[in-house]
């Protein structure tokens, strides 16, 4: 008797070394939603899983709705056909957007500007129908391009000069990610990963304990599988990547990139081809990286650097230039390992 | 001056049939523990259209090229799956971005078709090399 009650014990014994290894045996849930021109992918474990992904995936959906410029009924687009000069109401929550989208613009002194969407829908890259449009038509555009064209009218109204309309393009996934971010947070997750086609927001570490392991592609190999420039190490935080690769066409035997330069209508040649700004988890910071992303894409080296030392906002930077240099600002450097096989000559800002 | 021990306590049998089991128990955890619980099968590609799964091959069974055609929002993708491979051939779609992905073969890897809202992901097989938990960009 007194073997079996030994016996007993030493199988209770493996069980709770088994428990032991609870977070390893825990499973990632996931969800997939195709919204804002992209397919997301969400990832999350602990706290009230579940539920976490639902209330994400609806608000993801929500905020679609709210932010497109190519759905008829969405505040942006109510906004967009409003007579030029009326002022529209468009709720608290799109003001504010709009509010921090045209600071944004006044620290990135125009690089970030979300009035290009007449110039990018010349080029039919809203639309899916590319094509070069001629210097004049433009001209004509870019003449109701610039911050100054929109005008935030009392708490919660916004109006637009004669010409101008907004796309939030450029904005609108990096505040969903500041959105499902708090979702998750409200609901106790432990470890997740949301990546909303290239906005990255992840907490807690993989389940082994460690930084989840982040793969910033390279852009000159864009067509293949794990080819990246390096790879970050970051528990919580938000990494968020642009990138001329991304979405281009050509023409001519010239290749032409989504990144509009405000300042002449065309694709930014700004000799970068990937920023990558990471920033700490804070929710909020994921609408400040996507935002950022573009417009030092615009600047290129110099503007981004004097931008990121200048202090303005609190995030890093991963630069790939087009003459093969792959420059990482020191905040993040200990947690970046560059690929030596991508053959970029690494360099450490300070 | 020399202990004797009662004779109750003399390991026997029994006893070394309990210390097996808490062994084999020990190194079956450790082997859940170190494989990720172990969820690695032979290298699949799971083909989804607006997020429901609708078709699944086993890319470790096939012994030559085998062409499968799907259609969802208006798209038809030409896929061509390989032993240990899958990639979009053809597609009719505006942007051709599942066509420039090129051939996945690792799990973990998609082809991702927007229009479509179609997903080939390879599941199983071996992990990837550089073992990345996601990639930006």
């Amino acid at each position: 008797m007194r073997r079996f009650g030994a016996l007993l014990a030493a199988l209770l014994l493996a069980g709770s070394l088994t428990a032991c290894g609870g977070a390893a045996a825990q499973e990632m849930q996931t969800a997939q939603v195709f919204a804002m021109d992209t397919v997301m992918g969400l990832q999350a474990t602990g706290g009230e899983t579940a539920e976490a992904l639902a209330a994400a995936e609806d608000e993801i959906y929500r905020l679609d709705e709210e932010l497109s410029r190519t759905r008829e009924d969405s505040a942006v687009s109510q906004l967009n056909r409003a007579e030029a000069g009326t002022s529209v109401e468009v709720g608290a929550e799109l003001y504010d957007l709009i509010a921090r989208a045209l600071a944004f613009s006044q620290a990135t002194d125009g690089a970030f500007d979300i009035t290009l969407a007449p110039v990018s829908s010349a080029w039919g890259f809203t639309e899916d129908a590319y094509r070069v449009p001629a210097q004049e038509e433009l001209a004509g555009l870019l003449a109701h391009v610039g911050s100054e064209h929109v005008h935030l009218d009392g708490a919660s109204a916004v109006s637009l000069d004669q010409g101008t309309q907004i796309d939030l393009g450029a904005i609108a996934k990096g505040y969903a990610s500041d959105a499902v971010a708090a979702i998750y947070q409200e609901h106790g997750i432990t470890h997740g990963i949301v990546d909303l086609g290239g906005n990255t927001w992840v907490c807690g570490g993989n389940l082994k304990g460690e930084p989840w392991r982040i793969g910033v592609q390279d852009p000159a190999r864009a067509g293949e599988a794990e080819a990246y420039t390096g790879i970050l190490r970051m528990g919580d935080g938000f990494a968020v990547t642009s990138g001329g690769y991304q979405r281009y066409f050509e023409e001519n035997g010239k290749t032409y990139h989504h990144i509009i330069d405000p300042a002449t209508g065309h694709p930014a040649e700004s000799g970068l081809t990937s920023v990558t700004v990471v920033a700490d988890g804070t929710v909020g910071n994921g609408t400040m990286c996507d935002a950022l992303s573009t417009a030092l894409f615009v600047m290129g080296e110099e503007r981004a650097l004097d931008f990121w030392r200048s202090g303005v906002y609190d995030f890093d930077l991963i630069l790939v230039t087009e003459d093969g240099r792959l420059l990482v600002t020191d905040g993040i450097a200990d947690r970046f390992q560059p690929d030596e096989t991508a053959g970029y000559a690494y360099e450490v800002i300070s | 001056m020399r202990m004797k021990s009662s004779p109750k306590l003399r390991p026997n049998g029994w006893d070394g049939l309990a210390a097996a089991v808490v062994l084999v128990l020990a190194v079956a955890c450790a082997a859940l523990v170190w494989t990720g619980g172990g969820q690695s099968g032979p290298l699949t590609a799971v083909v989804s259209a607006d997020g429901e799964t609708v078709d699944q091959v086993v890319l470790a069974d096939l012994t030559e090229p085998e062409e499968r055609t799907y259609t969802a929002n208006g798209c038809t993708l030409r896929v061509t799956f390989g032993p240990g491979s899958a990639q979009v051939t053809a597609s009719d779609c505006p942007t051709q971005d599942c066509v420039h992905t090129g051939k996945i073969t690792r799990g973990g890897q998609s082809i991702v078709c927007l229009p479509a809202r179609i997903v080939i992901q390879l599941e199983g097989g071996p992990a990837a090399d550089s073992g990345v938990d996601l990639v930006i960009g």
